[in-house]
């Protein structure tokens, strides 16, 4: 069962700020998708079978460097920069 | 009442790979700010992470150096938390299922330190906080990581300070890091509690982060245990919480408040396939193994007859044990060449650091052959020292120093000669001597050591100048 402290909690996890009356309604739809996501449990299976469904392990790369992106390009979608590094405002 | 500490380490080590942990970005130290990054270490939607071979080979050897097991399977999970630190607000690691379960570290006492697991993860990039905002450099975003989490074994600071010292040296013998505490290299994370001593139950725990040196981590640890203690004895209740230690004021204090509570909520990284290490492998990797510190270090005490204290220094770091083991062979007598290492030759190799390099002008061959030379009879001790200094300053071998008439002892005749000599130039001492002046003697054992070149037998010319004048 989703509660509303469940909610409010994952708001705080994620940095989310939910005005109080929306809370009901987003507790009510949050519990809709943990159901809709349960159904996978139904399946008649055990927990191996959905570990690695494309049979894929040891997938490697071997220890040699690759040339890495200049600052500019690492940096261009930042949504604030400076002294090239990304630049986080104190908000409180 | 008296009370009893109890710790747990949670110890991060940077591995010595060339490139990060799921991207082939350099893990090179410094570095302008940004300059080692790529969509995949900075989290950009839409890239996939794809896991460095070197990072698993690293991990199981360091499973194998602490007599861990290593798990068939293994598999990477997201650690979520929301911090700048973290680009993609979850940390790539392991908890379900870590790569190498148990093991131990020995302490000198044949204590072992127990190990819960090994896992790999990434590191965090670096957090510069200035004027109230805060910069973030990813350079180091992505950095791989092994974090050894021992069990709460440690009973003391001076256990504590062993168990660390122990794990870099095996670490740094194997190479897998250089395990520097400054550099960041290596840190470790303090769980420590106190109960009434004989209690087998545990107290409430608190973590200490932020230590950069061995001595922090004692000295935080000690301040630590006295506050608990005294929060107890006044009747008030330890909180379980993580702690800053600042060691410009020797203190700690709380990091997080409460509401920030771990709440991870782990799982599994779908990006990531699962790892699978045969049993064929781990032999392999095992094989590649050198000789771990604290096995040579009984090997040297059992079979060599080095004494134990002088087996240590010479196990202390990879390089010096190397060195004594090339010098070793084929020698009769080891502790010969334990003597010279750590006589003459750390005289010269004084700081930690250099010993860790130890760049010898003296190679192990050219000691080898000198400690032959003094094996065989052809030469005495003094000379053999006298030599090593030589060889120490020039960087050539014995022979440079040692000529023919220096070698083979003195004849019967000669040596007879010689104490007369000493006898009849030393009269002063001849008479302290017989005044019951035991000591006196050595003056004229010390003329025919001088007047042989050292090549007189120290012994029997004490025995014959005794004879001569007794």
């Amino acid at each position: 069962m989703v509660t509303r402290e469940d909610v409010e909690n994952i708001a705080l996890l994620s940095k989310l700020f939910v005005p109080e009356e929306e809370l009901d309604s987003l507790t009510q739809s949050m519990q809709e998708i943990i159901d809709f996501a349960d159904e996978i449990n139904k399946a008649p299976s055990s927990d191996e079978a959905f570990d690695n469904i494309n049979n894929l392990s040891n997938v490697f790369r071997e220890d040699e460097v690759v040339e890495s992106y200049n600052s500019e390009e690492i940096l261009k979608n930042a949504p604030e920069q400076a002294e090239n590094h990304f630049l986080v405002r104190n908000r409180e | 009442m008296k009370y009893e500490l109890v710790a747990g380490f949670e110890t991060h080590i940077e591995l010595a790979t060339k490139t990060k942990i799921f991207c082939g970005c350099t893990t090179q130290f410094g570095g302008e700010p940004n300059t080692h990054c790529c969509p995949v270490c900075i989290g950009l939607p839409g890239t996939l992470p794809k896991l460095n071979r070197q990072v698993v080979r690293y991990g199981i050897m360091a499973g194998l150096a602490t007599h861990g097991e290593i798990a068939e399977i293994s598999k990477m999970d997201r650690k979520n938390y929301c911090y700048p630190d973290l680009s993609k607000a979850y940390q790539i690691s392991q908890l379900y299922a870590p790569l190498t379960i148990g093991g131990y570290v020995e302490l000198s006492s044949g204590k072992k330190i127990r190990l819960h697991h090994i896992h790999i993860e990434e590191d965090a990039g670096k957090l510069i906080h200035q004027h109230g905002d805060t910069y973030v450099d990813y350079n180091r975003g992505g950095v791989p990581l092994i974090e050894i989490v021992s069990e709460p074994d440690i009973r003391s600071i001076d256990e504590a300070r062993e168990y660390v010292e122990k794990l870099q040296q095996v670490m740094r013998y194997i190479g897998i890091s250089d395990c520097k505490m400054q550099e960041g290299s290596m840190r470790c994370d303090v769980n420590i509690s106190v109960r009434p001593a004989g209690s087998e139950k545990l107290g409430t725990r608190t973590e200490i982060k932020n230590m950069n040196s061995i001595n922090n981590i004692c000295k935080a640890m000690e301040y630590e245990f006295e506050r608990q203690v005294d929060l107890i004895e006044s009747g008030g209740q330890v909180v379980q919480e993580t702690l800053r230690y600042d060691d410009a004021t020797n203190t700690t204090s709380s990091m997080r408040s409460k509401e920030d509570a771990h709440d991870y909520r782990y799982f599994r990284d779908p990006d990531l396939v699962t790892i699978h290490v045969t049993k064929d492998e781990v032999e392999e990797i095992k094989a590649s193994l050198p000789e771990l510190p604290t096995e040579k270090c009984k090997r040297y005490v059992d079979e060599l007859s080095i004494p134990e204290k002088d087996a240590q220094l010479l196990t202390k770091y990879r390089n010096i044990s190397e060195y004594f083991d090339k010098a070793c062979k084929g020698v009769k007598s080891p502790k010969t060449v334990s003597n010279f290492i750590i006589g003459q030759i750390f005289s010269r190799v004084e700081t930690e650091s250099d010993k860790e390099i130890f760049d010898v002008a003296v190679s192990p061959e050219q000691l080898n052959e000198l400690v032959k030379l003094l094996d065989s009879g052809k030469i005495r001790n003094n000379l053999a020292k006298a030599t090593l200094e030589k060889m120490l300053d020039s960087g050539k071998g014995a022979l440079e120093f040692i000529s023919e008439s220096d070698m083979g002892g003195l004849d019967e005749n000669a040596m007879l000669e010689l104490c007369r000599q000493a006898v009849e130039s030393n009269a002063k001492a001849v008479e302290d001597y017989k005044n019951g002046k035991e000591k006196a003697i050595k003056a004229l054992v010390g003329f025919v050591m001088k007047n042989s070149r050292g090549k007189a037998d120290a012994a029997a010319a004490e025995a014959k100048i005794k004879d001569l004048i007794g």
